[in-house]
């Protein structure tokens, strides 16, 4: 899986890699694409970072593969008198997460792990929000950076809400958020897992699809923009999806075929004929409103499939 | 004449046109309409674009393919398409990440106001830069919780490869059908 984080955004990453419990390691190169150095003048460097999945869930971030991003971390603050590097060679079983072997031989505290994930994972990755148009790559055959690792994990999403709450550039993500005229719909029972701020919660009050969005940010008297980043965000968490809702009648009326189209499929003319006389549908999603068209009798079907199989 | 509607829906690029006119006898018919009334001198082209193809068999036998608008703004066409679908294929080209947000919100468009058999198929599988479907399913929202429907891969230039996918979605609308004969 790879490709441009302007095609396919870091929240939309982070959904779909906790949403398929990947195992794995995902590169992200800062540059763009054939960037060249003149390009990137007085811009900052080109780096890669990596972020490593377990199942879906982060456990690792680093900004070099040489294992030694943790340790550094913990050598920054003085935690192991000489630093790490005393440690003799095979200290640490190689299958087991540095920070669990160091909290197991009483060399760091639970809340010190905290402290370590909080700034390798949380503050790093957050940052990495910022970048509009780098490159990514997950690789799942990546093995698990045991020596980066402290053995505490993190939902992606958890980590996406952070990282989304602080961007200010959108512009990367301006045709990804939901349309104006769409509403949200709820995908949880119940209350957010997911701790939410105020202007969250509110628009989240709103999760039923039947409000479209510009309605929503009128009743609430937010910006219409800062209600769509939010729906985006809520989407991006798994909280709730964008729903389209049907235009609305004054809409429609604005909508004039002319007649200058002509052709004997009787069925065509049946459907631009409704698309013009429909009954104004109205803006609210009719979610229970299945619509059930007369199944095609099995002989039919049989027909068709011995039809196409000769084709 | 007996008549079987399909719809064939996804965003603009996904090969809609392509699929349609792959398997229809005839050659398909597009709109593209202008607004003719005050509206036009605001909006310079209103354009309501969907393809029509056909493909008889038997005596009175019909499978009629409509292909839906590509802009979320025609929701309107949409729903009168689905209204007449017996069965319907969201085509998801595979090397564009970037519009898999959008056929989602096709998806749940359409999941909202039809339970009529469909398919993914995703086309575009052999190009630089495709998702596996599996990934693709999993940007599209399903995943263990939410099963997804049958997949297909399709290259829509090829009629072989569109008749498969139609008639992976025809043994659904069997499956349909029998479990609408016991319901009912």
């Amino acid at each position: 899986m790879f490709g441009s984080l302007s095609d396919f955004s870091l929240g939309e990453l982070f959904q779909v890699l906790e949403q398929g419990e990947k195992t794995g390691r995902l590169t992200i190169y800062s540059g763009r694409r054939g960037e060249s150095q003149k390009d990137r003048i007085s811009q900052t460097p080109p780096r890669n970072y990596y972020i490593w999945f377990r199942r879906g869930f982060i456990v690792a971030a680093a900004n070099s593969l040489d294992n030694q991003g943790l340790s550094k971390l913990i050598d920054q603050r003085s935690w192991i008198e000489g630093g790490t590097s005393v440690l003799a060679p095979g200290f640490c079983n190689v299958n087991l997460p540095l920070g669990i072997c160091f909290k197991s031989h009483g060399l760091i505290t639970a809340e010190q792990l905290k402290l370590l994930f909080s700034v390798q994972v949380l503050r790093q990755v957050c940052q990495l929000f910022t970048l509009l148009h780098g490159r990514y790559h997950f690789d799942e055959k990546a093995p698990l950076a045991y020596p980066e690792m402290t053995g505490l994990s993190a939902p992606a999403t958890d980590v996406t809400l952070a990282g989304l709450r602080n961007l200010k550039d959108w512009s990367a993500l301006e045709d990804k958020l939901p349309e104006p005229d769409s509403a949200i719909l709820s995908l949880v029972e119940g209350k957010p897992h997911l701790k939410l701020n105020q202007s969250e919660l509110r628009v989240w009050e709103f999760a039923d699809g039947t409000v479209a969005l510009k309605d929503v940010a009128a009743r609430l008297d937010l910006s219409l923009e800062k209600v769509r980043k939010i729906a985006f965000r809520l989407s991006v968490v798994n909280l709730a999806e964008e729903f389209p809702l049907l235009i609305s009648a004054s809409d429609m009326m604005n909508l004039s075929l002319d007649d200058e189209f002509v052709d004997d499929e009787n069925n065509l003319f049946f459907m631009e004929e409704q698309a013009v006389k429909a009954e104004a549908p109205v803006r609210k999603s009719n979610s229970q409103e299945f619509i059930a068209p007369p199944p095609m009798s099995d002989d039919f079907l049989q027909e068709l499939m011995r039809s196409l199989n000769n084709s | 004449m007996e008549i079987m509607t399909l719809v064939v829906t996804g965003p603009v690029g996904a090969g809609k046109s392509t699929f349609i006119r792959t398997v229809s006898e005839i050659d398909v018919v597009d709109t593209d309409r202008r607004a003719t009334d005050e509206t036009a001198s605001l909006k310079h082209r209103t354009t309501v674009a969907f393809d029509f193809g056909r493909l008889q068999f038997g005596r009175n036998r019909a499978l009629h393919l409509y292909g839906t608008p590509g802009q979320s703004r025609f929701d309107f066409m949409w729903d009168i398409l689905i209204r007449k679908a017996q069965g319907y294929v969201v085509l998801v080209a595979a090397n564009r990440p970037n519009e898999f947000r959008y056929s989602r919100r096709i998806l749940t468009f359409m999941q909202h106001r039809s339970r009529v058999p469909l398919i993914i198929a995703i086309s575009h599988s052999d190009c630089e830069g495709a998702w596996t479907p599996e990934n693709i399913l999993v940007a599209m929202g399903y995943n263990a919780q939410k099963p997804a429907p049958p997949v297909v891969i399709v290259d829509p230039r090829n009629r072989a490869s569109v008749a498969k996918s139609i008639v992976k979605l025809v043994q659904s609308a069997m499956q349909y059908t029998r479990s609408f004969s016991k319901a009912g």
